[in-house]
């Protein structure tokens, strides 16, 4: 998706690092395993937290040892596979599919073609996810036509089409059979989304605004900005995602989580404000080198 | 019910003073006021019960001697129901439509009232909070500041929407990371301890 969602890695204690790590080559395998070997290349740090809160609550991690996809001469530890990660990998090919497919319908010329391309390779894969999830791919497909209706109609709200974008979102958490622990993680879910969309409409402004296309913060507050009212109710999103998390059971992954939605997206949130964004957004967050 | 201590997270070997310091942090953690009109405020009243009972438990297993001196277990953090008086009977029932999470009648209800006090743009507010539509909430909440800048619960909320609602932050997240840190406390106990980054 954006790849708004990464932990502070200084921040992070060794095994959690590790932990974050095994979930991320986990998430690999299982998307390699069940979807080919093109699936992996659409894996990102958003759908390994997604993995993360999916992820059934354990005092200490399981894994196994794996050939890395990329590097089959690289062993590493893996989390092993459990309903969660296969969730995990279903949603993640899911939400790929629909926003490549949304990005064929927005972008013209190079990004266009590529997206067209990359959708083509992927559509196999989607018609078996959606297949295994048949609910929550009618549900996203239901919440990107509310959104693309919205868009069409210039509406001037904010948390409406960050609402057709959240409740995605929040369907991560569809299957999810005790009801305390799904309700946390759709609240939890909820406000990611709801996040992520609004802070991916501020990092656009300015492109939408030149091209003419739909933007809610611009539909919104004009041309004025509206920054601190932004700011607020994005930090609003945070800190709910934080009430929801500590009603919730995560095991050993809770320093990690933590570390997410106490550091790692606040600093994002920042870092698109003041434009850092960009740099950031290439650093690979595997080795502490910059 | 769970083991006292477990509920706690303390060792059963734990001095008193721990049992304390663990039970207030976990007090901290689930405090209403992290959770006023939350969808889920139901699950952190049983969480704040389960950690009362399991205090309780322990001071009185320990002899009793600490339960009275302690931070007066059951309840201390507990009771924040507000009360309701007066006006048009429709609000109480939308009230409680928002308290029990069904936000669909009660909008449904609200929609029905025909002239639009303050009071009805403060619950229009609080059926978009709980929906999780923040910036309508905000805009609702100060149409009902503006009507009636008298009111002390429609400027609580107001106000708790422009610092961007608040949560449980552990002391190892409370270092200058926000500017509008949930918990001014916090931050002066760190600079008068000289901790954090002040």
């Amino acid at each position: 998706m954006f790849g708004y969602v990464r932990p502070v890695v200084p921040e992070l204690k060794c095994k959690d690092f590790d932990l974050y790590k095994a979930t991320y080559c986990g998430l690999c395998r299982t998307l390699r395993k069940r979807y080919g070997i093109f699936a992996p290349l659409f894996l990102n740090y958003d759908f390994t937290f997604l993995a993360l809160l999916l992820h059934e609550a354990e005092p200490r991690l399981a894994f196994s040892m794996g050939r890395c996809h990329a590097n089959p001469f690289r062993k590493c530890e893996m989390c092993i596979e459990s309903d969660s990660l296969n969730a995990a990998a279903d949603e993640s090919i899911i939400l790929t599919y629909w926003k490549l497919r949304d990005s064929i319908s927005d972008d013209t010329g190079w990004r266009g073609l590529s997206s067209r391309f990359f959708a083509l390779i992927l559509k196999p894969a989607y018609q078996k996810a959606a297949r295994r999830s048949p609910n929550f791919d009618a549900l996203t497909q239901t919440c990107l036509s509310d959104l693309a209706r919205m868009e069409r109609d210039n509406c001037p709200s904010l948390d409406r089409p960050a609402d057709a974008f959240a409740r995605i979102l929040q369907g991560a958490a569809l299957e999810e059979p005790a009801p305390a622990r799904r309700r946390v993680l759709e609240e939890l879910f909820y406000h990611l989304g709801r996040w992520i969309y609004l802070l991916d409409a501020w990092d656009d402004v300015q492109a939408d605004l030149s091209a003419g296309n739909y933007n809610p913060i611009a539909a919104r507050f004009g041309d004025a900005g509206g920054e601190e009212n932004l700011t607020a109710t994005l930090n609003h999103s945070l800190n709910l995602m934080r009430s929801a998390f500590q009603l919730g059971e995560f095991g050993c992954r809770s320093a990690l989580i933590e570390n997410i939605l106490y550091l790692g997206l606040p600093l994002i949130q920042r870092a698109v404000f003041d434009g850092s964004w960009g740099e950031l957004k290439k650093q690979r967050i595997w080795s502490n080198k910059r | 019910m769970r083991d006292p201590y477990t509920v706690l997270g303390v060792d059963p070997s734990a001095s008193d003073d721990e049992v304390k310091k663990a039970y207030r942090e976990l007090a901290r953690k689930y405090h209403p006021d992290n959770y006023q009109n939350n969808p889920l405020a139901d699950l952190a009243e049983e969480k704040m019960k389960e950690i009362n009972e399991a205090y309780d438990a322990v001071t009185k297993q320990r002899g009793g001697g600490a339960a009275s001196s302690g931070p007066q277990a059951s309840g201390a953090y507990y009771q924040q129901q507000q009360q309701y008086g007066g006006g048009n009977p429709t609000y109480a029932r939308v009230r409680s439509c928002i308290n029990a999470g069904d936000i669909d009648t009660a909008e449904r209800l609200l929609g029905e009232v025909p002239n639009r006090t303050g009071e009805w743009y403060f619950l229009a507010g609080s059926i978009a909070y709980r929906r999780g539509w923040l910036d309508e909430a905000a805009q609702n909440y100060s149409i009902a500041c503006q009507m009636e800048p008298g009111n002390l619960e429609y400027r609580q909320a107001l106000s708790l929407m422009r610092q961007g609602g608040q949560a449980y932050r552990s002391a190892n997240f409370s270092g200058g990371m926000d500017t509008l840190d949930c918990c001014t406390t916090m931050m002066c106990l760190n600079c008068l301890c000289g901790g954090g980054r002040c």
